[in-house]
């Protein structure tokens, strides 16, 4: 044991920059992956934190204790309380003080013009509270609201959209609201909470624009008086409320409060970086791996010399695998470091870009010290693992022989193993995607895949590095052949090398496939569902954007040039116990200017009683037109309406239509998400699309769009998550080019006496750099070629059990542009890896490589 | 073909008071202490010295392999002083051929590919009927599309020497040719060299510590402690031993 750490130590001593690209390989995934986890629990932390700040002073919240989630949707929508309760609730004993909390959409538009936030996060509206304990957000500057039209914004949102107390602006609640800005405030001392943005407007401004008719909120918010626990209050309320009212405690609402941001978007964005992480660790796996295949390689003879010496087998492996401990323990430890080094830069780089960071320590939590330690150790030791047990089986007679290199590969049971894993991918794939359908199967069938190319790899390599190569030949000639060669010469160890970056070019090309196809499918379903000539929509993303008036499409329609206008506003109701999002709107001008496939039944007909339902829809409730059923309101009324029209396509139309007039009684803060319009015949699309935005000024703007602008806009979030995709992957690609690089390094290690020759017989360095470098483009092209076939597939997998697993329809489409790109990239990194090999085998001195034993 | 057949005193390649030095101060080697010697051409040349005597250092500073610390080397009437590495390449290639101990074939080329080696690093196709009876004069015709590692030691050697001739440059230097190998496959590849010097008129310089491979030479030099110490032409295996004897006992 002893003389096994010894051997270890001076091994790894002499050999440092051999484990140089494992180190870093390690070091980089660790730290990915300890930042994660810092950056997750500090965020949650400080959330927790402002949170309890902002909301310390609220003991109990009263709301309605129902709530209709609609399926897809995180959140419910909750039915609003009648503020004629604050009464009754301040003269119950205990109580020092309540009122009510209105909130709704309201999106301000910044300086130059243009609305601030709404790619995500809630842009917010409500009754500004005078009682400062319980108002969440605090005057930092100015003053409250204190008649119509003015308005208390939260800091963070008048900086980003450059406003100051005194200016005068346009709020979209959705109808737009001229209101002016006399004072600024903070939430738990930060300049917002993240990046929500608030308008507190006067409480008859909140309800006047805000909800439906005055007299509702959307919560009553109590203070407790001396003496009274929230526990106490809450137990004193609770007799006093009227049935479908609850009293929470403020400790209650605030974690509640918390849990949506920390538990929903939080987790999501942590599982997210974790899974890059994991995709980050799984290519160092193989670049570790080869490492150490390809040292333990180039020591048989000096392990067979210590077997031939008296070591045992398992001496010979433990100094192995006490040197892969060494580095990976080392390794891990900075990653570590690095990580939380990278999570307090993030803190710190937060606020700067906008948004805020709230102030607090790094939470360094047992859990995330230890797992990446444990992770990185883990990978680096399993991948070790073979490579060390193959080092003990050195017999003691490799002495003797020539310095054997691993030129193992396409074995016939690897042949058979690959072609059968692949044989059994394809099959549970085309089961999960064409049989019975269930993204499940279809995953475990992309898994089984990548596990076939990964095994089939050797197999593979030697002839598409042939074909990939073959031009070579002819165009760098005998440069160009040595380099093919070179890269054929083992073709494990190149198909290893391959792997890491194979698996990066696949996930990069899966999302690239996906992408598209989701664009693709965006835009079959607007110029195949959406016949009008221009949409107005406001572009928003998630939760925020305040939507557009309902007024807008009936001003619109007043247009000497526009024939329909039509505006698609969103309701909420059970249908049949369950959540259902509900398109409201003018069911006749519905089906001028959408295509809603085969209607049974005339849009005409549906009045206050009626409703529309997809086909699919129908069926799966086993509904038929002029059957009867019951719809239940967020105000909690409940009303039965009859099945009058069946429609073919839900695509944009939703998948329940009912009349506006229907909606009237039980609506909340009116707002439509579209305005569908058409023109007169002969009335030019420049004409019509000016007439419309002219209009549209008058409503805070909105984006007037032609056909093809909306289907582009409609996928804009696609591109947006495939950059942060992108940027979260290239930390994948780089291990596996710190891969390509260091399996060169040490090939070159292995053939310095054969690069000697080819200098002393007159290969130029120029021709020895170029050399080097093609075989890391070759060995690149490869991986790179291989990548993009595999995340082919995979794309096409997702997209066709997404298709079978949901009811709308999936579009598969494969970018070309972006492919070649991706390719090119790929084959570009290569060149840029084997850049430094290339340089550091042209320095070799000629005749000390030839010495070289 | 008829102006290099012609037999001309003119010198393949020369050092003049060469002085190579290894390390510096207390630890420094004088491997070679001025040493003054010209391979004419159109010969086959041994150097000859007992080990440490400097003869693979005269050999590998005259090819353009390692430089000089002072004195001059020059292939032909090229000063190798005077070249960047770029230029010293390129002369190695077009003008000097190697044959090394240990054969030193490409493992990823093949016979034929390997011959053609400097020819085609330079991008020439060289001249086929010379590549052509190359391969016949080192008996390799049966073998070209073999890899070197199909080859015995002997076979390899002489694939070696044909690489070293193919671009038919102006001196070829092998570097201890027999090391490797047994006595029969040893006296193939010396015959080899000796018959293509007289055939071709070609220049080899040799470097050996093989009294029998000397003899296979047209002229023998000694070198000792890194001088010139003699000089021997018509040498056979005898009167080289003989020689080498006699720096045994220090004089």
């Amino acid at each position: 044991m002893n003389a096994s750490l010894r051997i270890s130590v001076s091994s790894l001593r002499a050999h440092k920059r051999r484990f140089a690209g494992t180190f870093l390989a390690v070091l980089l995934g660790v730290a990915f992956l300890a930042g994660t986890l810092v950056m997750g629990d500090t965020l949650r932390a400080s959330f927790d934190t402002m949170f309890g700040n902002a909301t310390s002073g609220t003991d109990a919240v009263v709301r309605s204790a129902d709530t209709i989630t609609t399926p897809g949707e995180s959140q419910g929508v909750r039915r609003p309380v009648d503020t004629g309760l604050v009464k009754r609730i301040e003269d119950t004993p205990g109580v020092a003080a309540a009122v009510p909390n209105i909130e709704g959409a309201g999106q301000l538009i910044g300086a130059d013009g243009d609305p601030i936030g709404g790619a995500g996060p809630p842009t917010l509206a409500g009754n500004w509270i005078d009682d400062p304990k319980l108002n969440p957000y605090q005057l930092a500057e100015g003053r409250a609201p204190s008649k119509s039209g003015e308005v208390v914004v939260n800091r963070g949102t008048a900086e980003r959209g450059d406003l100051k107390i005194g200016d005068t602006t346009t709020l979209r609640t959705p109808d737009p609201v001229k209101v002016t800005i006399v004072g600024l405030a903070t939430f738990g001392g930060e300049d917002g909470m993240a990046q929500v943005t608030f308008t507190g407007m006067t409480q008859a401004d909140a309800e006047k624009y805000l909800t439906a008719k005055p007299g509702e909120a959307a919560a009553i918010q109590v203070r407790a008086g001396p003496g009274t626990s929230q526990q106490e209050l809450v137990d004193a309320l609770t007799p006093v409320l009227p049935k479908g009212i609850e009293a929470i405690t403020g400790q209650e609402s605030a974690a509640e409060n918390t849990d949506m941001i920390s538990g929903q978007f939080l987790s999501l964005f942590t599982t997210f970086l974790l899974v890059f992480s994991g995709v980050a660790l799984l290519v160092a796996t193989f670049s570790i791996h080869n490492t150490f295949a390809i040292v333990v390689a180039q020591r048989t003879r000096e392990n067979a010399l210590l077997r031939a010496l008296g070591a045992s087998r398992r001496q010979v492996t433990v100094s192995t695998l006490v040197e892969a401990s060494a580095v990976a323990v080392v390794a891990s430890a900075a990653g570590l470091a690095g990580g939380i080094g990278i999570a307090a830069g993030l803190q710190a780089l937060f606020p700067a870009i906008g948004f805020p960071f709230p102030d607090g320590d790094l939470v360094i939590s047992g859990l995330s010290m230890l797992l990446p330690l444990v992770v990185g150790v883990v990978v680096c030791l399993g991948s070790a693992l073979l490579p060390a047990v193959r080092a003990g089986r050195t017999t003691p007679l490799a002495a003797l022989r020539e310095t054997a290199v691993d030129q193992s590969g396409a074995s016939r049971t690897r042949a058979a193993v690959g072609g059968g894993l692949g044989a059994l991918a394809i099959a549970v794939t085309l089961t999960g995607v064409f049989v019975s359908p269930s993204l499940w199967l279809a995953g475990s069938g992309a898994l089984l895949a990548l596990a076939a190319f990964v095994v089939l790899g050797p197999v593979a390599s030697t002839t598409a590095v042939r074909a990939l190569g073959s031009p070579l030949d002819r165009l760098r000639g005998v440069t160009g052949g040595l380099a093919r060669r070179n890269a054929l010469r083992s073709p494990k160890r190149t198909a290893a090398t391959a792997s890491a970056l194979m698996i990066g070019v696949a996930v990069v090309s899966l999302f690239t496939v996906f992408g598209a196809s989701l664009k693709a499918t965006m835009d079959q379903t607007v110029s195949r569902s959406f016949a009008g000539d221009v949409a107005v929509s406001t572009p928003s993303f998630g939760a925020g954007g305040s939507g557009l008036s309902p007024r807008l499409a009936g001003a619109i329609a007043e247009r000497p040039e526009v024939d329909t206008a039509v505006g698609l506003g969103r309701g909420v109701a059970e249908v049949d116990g369950k959540g259902r999002a509900l398109t409201v709107t003018d069911p006749a001008a519905l089906e001028r200017t959408f295509d809603l496939g085969t209607v049974q039944g005339s849009m005409r007909d549906l009045g206050s009683d009626g409703i529309a339902i997809t086909e699919n829809e129908a069926d799966k409730q086993g509904l038929k037109t002029g059957d009867k059923t019951q719809l239940t309101f967020t105000d909690g009324k409940k009303e039965t309406f009859t099945v009058r029209v069946l429609y073919g396509q839900s695509e944009l139309a939703g998948e329940y239509v009912i009349t506006r007039e229907a909606w009237a009684p039980h609506r909340t803060q009116d707002s439509d998400t579209l305005v569908a319009v058409s023109f007169k015949d002969g009335v030019s699309a420049a004409d019509g699309k000016a007439a419309v935005e002219k209009v549209a000024a008058a409503y805070g703007n909105p984006e007037v769009q032609t056909r093809d602008e909306y289907a582009q806009s409609s996928a804009g979030g696609i591109d947006m998550m495939l950059t942060l995709v992108y940027a979260l992957l290239a930390l994948a690609v780089l291990i596996a080019l710190l891969g390509i690089a260091n399996t060169l390094t040490l090939a070159i290690h292995e053939r310095t006496r054969e690069l000697g020759l080819l200098r002393a017989v007159g290969q130029t360095r120029a021709q020895l750099r170029a050399m080097v470098r093609w075989e890391s483009v070759l060995v690149a092209a490869f991986g790179t070629v291989g990548g993009l076939v595999l995340g082919g597939f995979l794309g096409w997998v997702l997209v066709k059990a997404s298709d079978g697993a949901s009811d709308s329809a999936f579009a598969f489409s494969l970018p070309p542009a972006q492919l070649a790109l991706v390719a090119l990239v790929g084959v570009a990194a290569g060149a840029l890896a084997g850049l430094r090999p290339a340089r550091r085998a042209a320095r070799l001195d000629v005749l000390r490589a030839i010495a070289t034993e | 073909m008829t102006a290099t057949t012609t037999t001309t005193t003119r010198t393949a390649a020369r050092v003049v008071d060469a002085v190579k030095v290894y390390g510096s101060g207390d630890t420094s080697v004088r491997a070679l202490d001025g040493v003054s010697v010209d391979f004419p051409a159109g010969r086959f040349t041994a150097i000859m010295g007992p080990s440490g005597s400097g003869k693979s250092t005269l050999m590998h500073c005259a090819a353009g392999l390692d430089t000089l610390t002072s004195g001059t080397a020059h292939i032909g009437d090229t000063e190798l002083g005077t070249l960047d590495d770029r230029r010293l390449t390129l002369m190695r290639r077009d003008r000097v051929g190697f044959v090394f101990q240990a054969y030193n074939l490409v493992p990823t080329l093949t016979v034929v590919e390997n011959i053609t080696l400097p020819l085609d690093l330079a991008g020439d196709t060289g001249d086929k009927e010379w590549i052509d009876a190359l391969i016949d004069v080192v008996g390799l015709r049966g073998r070209l599309h073999h890899r070197p590692s199909e080859l015995s030691g002997g076979q390899q050697q002489r694939v070696a020497v044909a690489r070293a001739f193919a671009g038919r440059p102006d001196v070829v230097f092998a570097d201890e040719p027999t090391g490797n190998l047994d006595s029969r496959s040893g006296e193939e590849v010396l015959g080899l060299l000796g018959r293509t010097v007289r055939q071709t008129a070609r220049t080899v310089v040799m470097v050996t510590h093989d009294p029998v491979a000397a003899a296979h030479a047209d002229e023998v030099v000694f070198l000792a402690d890194g001088r010139l110490v003699d000089r021997m032409t018509s040498p056979t295996a005898d009167k080289v031993l003989d020689r080498m004897k006699a720096f045994e006992v220090p004089s």
